[in-house]
């Protein structure tokens, strides 16, 4: 059995409930057992750090220092951003343990920083930890005629010296994790294209503009749905899909789901446990893809005098 | 005439390559970041400008452009940039810098995103952890703009997309602590 220190994150229980649900599922089938860390704080998320100093760090390191109580060696944490701000902080308190020693000895009173514990994205954690043949193992409905865009966003795998994770630029983790389950994962140009993110409140336009391209691309690119691994992502995608359909003066209607909610439909859970109502753009029109893998194209056949047609040109 | 690099002492070079740890004189401004920056279009000046700027010591211009404020931290320009400048860093370096000397933007949509994580910090100071609801209304109110989003409401709430409810960590004072100790240090670095 591996053990794993969780980290949900604020919208694990309200915007994101349906990724942590099925995280846990899934987790559960692949005998994963799930210890949260206890009264566990804020990560700061963007406004920490875009206003802040000491504070972007302190938030983190907290939770860092939390964690390290539990004696688990790896901290999987399911939401991008709050991914992107503990593996941040552990890298500039590793490499600058004179800042760590200010601030642990400052602002934290919940213990000493010791960097025991490694932090992973649930994306890393399942496709490295877990593997990709543990993961096929388990499923028990393919999900073959189902058409993904694995939107990675932009914390999972950038900077490049964080993460140390899949490629910055056109990483392959989630679309080989999500054929592993049955499902044809598209070409995608715009895997790792920032959303609009942090923006959705206060700058809503900008949301509208990135998120708009990468629905529209996702729509050319032939899948039925995206697929994400970040709380904000979804939110973008999802639920401000109709403004932005509204705005490019089109129709998208293209679902945005959890990768945990696709490993947990192949591992046979039952679909009261996956969360579709959830979702404001419908999910089951193109779940109804499963099962309906296309017919090879039947190749036509020529007549005799065709044949002979094709022989005399020379 | 300028000579970059040996004009009057560039304090404010110094200053934002010290606190970047980057090093913007390596930048020979090829453009690379701009064309993948996806909010350039959206900036004052793109990131490549900016770089320019602040080799120029033109601090106030650099403050009073909305363009690191409009930065995602998406870190897009840093993976592409041939000389492997840190541009998000810069970027943050520049706004904290603006905000530590009291250069506030007379741009609204500058104000309104600094109000935005204002109250996102608030929100944690409060409960700890995040209350979106709360965060949402209190940014329509203090942008008065109490209509923001209202029509999304009815599906988000009654799905349950975004909770009515709250949760706190049980160590709230704690976390209130740190605020005040963070404010310190601080005002302790700056003396």
């Amino acid at each position: 059995m591996n053990k794993l220190t969780y980290f949900p994150g604020c919208s694990a229980h309200g915007t994101s409930e349906e990724f942590d649900h099925t995280l846990k599922l899934v987790m559960k089938t692949l005998d994963v057992q799930m210890d949260e860390i206890p009264d566990w704080n804020c990560c700061g998320a963007t406004s920490a750090h875009v206003m802040t100093e000491n504070l972007a760090f302190a938030l983190p390191l907290r939770n860092l220092v939390l964690a390290e109580k539990l004696e688990n060696k790896t901290m999987g944490i399911a939401c991008a951003s709050c991914y992107a701000r503990m593996k941040v902080t552990k890298k500039e308190m590793d490499e600058h343990p004179e800042l760590a020693q200010r601030i642990n000895s400052t602002i934290i009173e919940e213990g000493e920083y010791t960097g025991s514990v490694d932090v992973q994205s649930m994306l890393q954690y399942c496709y490295e930890t877990i593997g990709l043949e543990t993961i096929k193992s388990k499923v028990t409905k393919s999900l073959a005629g189902l058409k993904v865009a694995c939107y990675y966003g932009c914390l999972l795998t950038r900077p490049k010296n964080v993460t140390h994770f899949d490629s910055p630029e056109y990483p392959m983790s989630m679309d080989y994790l999500m054929e592993a389950l049955g499902a044809e994962a598209v070409e995608f140009d715009f895997k790792t294209e920032c959303c609009g993110a942090s923006f959705s409140i206060s700058n809503t336009d900008v949301v509208h503009s990135l998120s708009g391209k990468i629905l529209e691309m996702a729509k050319a690119s032939g899948a039925h749905m995206i697929v994400v691994a970040c709380p904000l992502c979804q939110s973008n995608l999802d639920m401000r899909q109709p403004d932005i359909a509204k705005m490019l003066k089109t129709k998208l209607d293209i679902p945005v789901m959890y990768f945990t909610q696709l490993m947990a439909l192949a591992f046979g859970f039952p679909k009261e446990e996956l969360r579709f109502p959830k979702h404001i753009v419908p999910v089951e029109d193109a779940l109804s893809n499963i099962g309906k893998i296309q017919p090879a194209p039947e190749k036509a056949k020529k007549t005799k005098k065709a044949v002979e047609a094709e022989s005399e040109v020379e | 005439m300028i000579t970059l690099g040996q004009q009057e002492k560039n304090t404010f070079l110094e200053a934002v390559n010290k606190k970047s740890g980057a090093n913007i004189l390596e930048c020979y401004q090829c453009g690379k970041c701009v064309s993948t920056c996806p909010v350039s279009e959206f900036m004052d000046f793109p990131p490549r400008e900016i770089m320019q700027m602040v080799k120029l010591g033109l601090k106030n211009e650099t403050y009073m452009a909305n363009s690191t404020w409009f930065c995602l931290t998406c870190s897009a320009c840093s993976g592409r940039c041939p000389r492997e400048i840190e541009i998000p860093h810069v970027m943050e370096a520049i706004r904290h810098l603006s905000i530590e000397e009291n250069y506030v933007s007379n741009d609204k949509k500058v104000k309104e995103i600094r109000r935005f994580h204002d109250i996102f910090l608030d929100m944690i100071k409060r409960y700890g952890r995040n209350y979106e609801l709360r965060m949402m209304a209190e940014f329509n109110i203090r942008t008065r703009n109490l209509f923001k989003d209202v029509h999304l409401a009815p599906k988000a709430l009654l799905k349950g997309k975004i909770p009515i409810g709250h949760e706190s960590t049980k160590s709230v004072k704690a976390i209130q602590k740190m605020y005040k100790l963070a404010e310190k240090l601080e005002k302790s670095k700056k003396s």
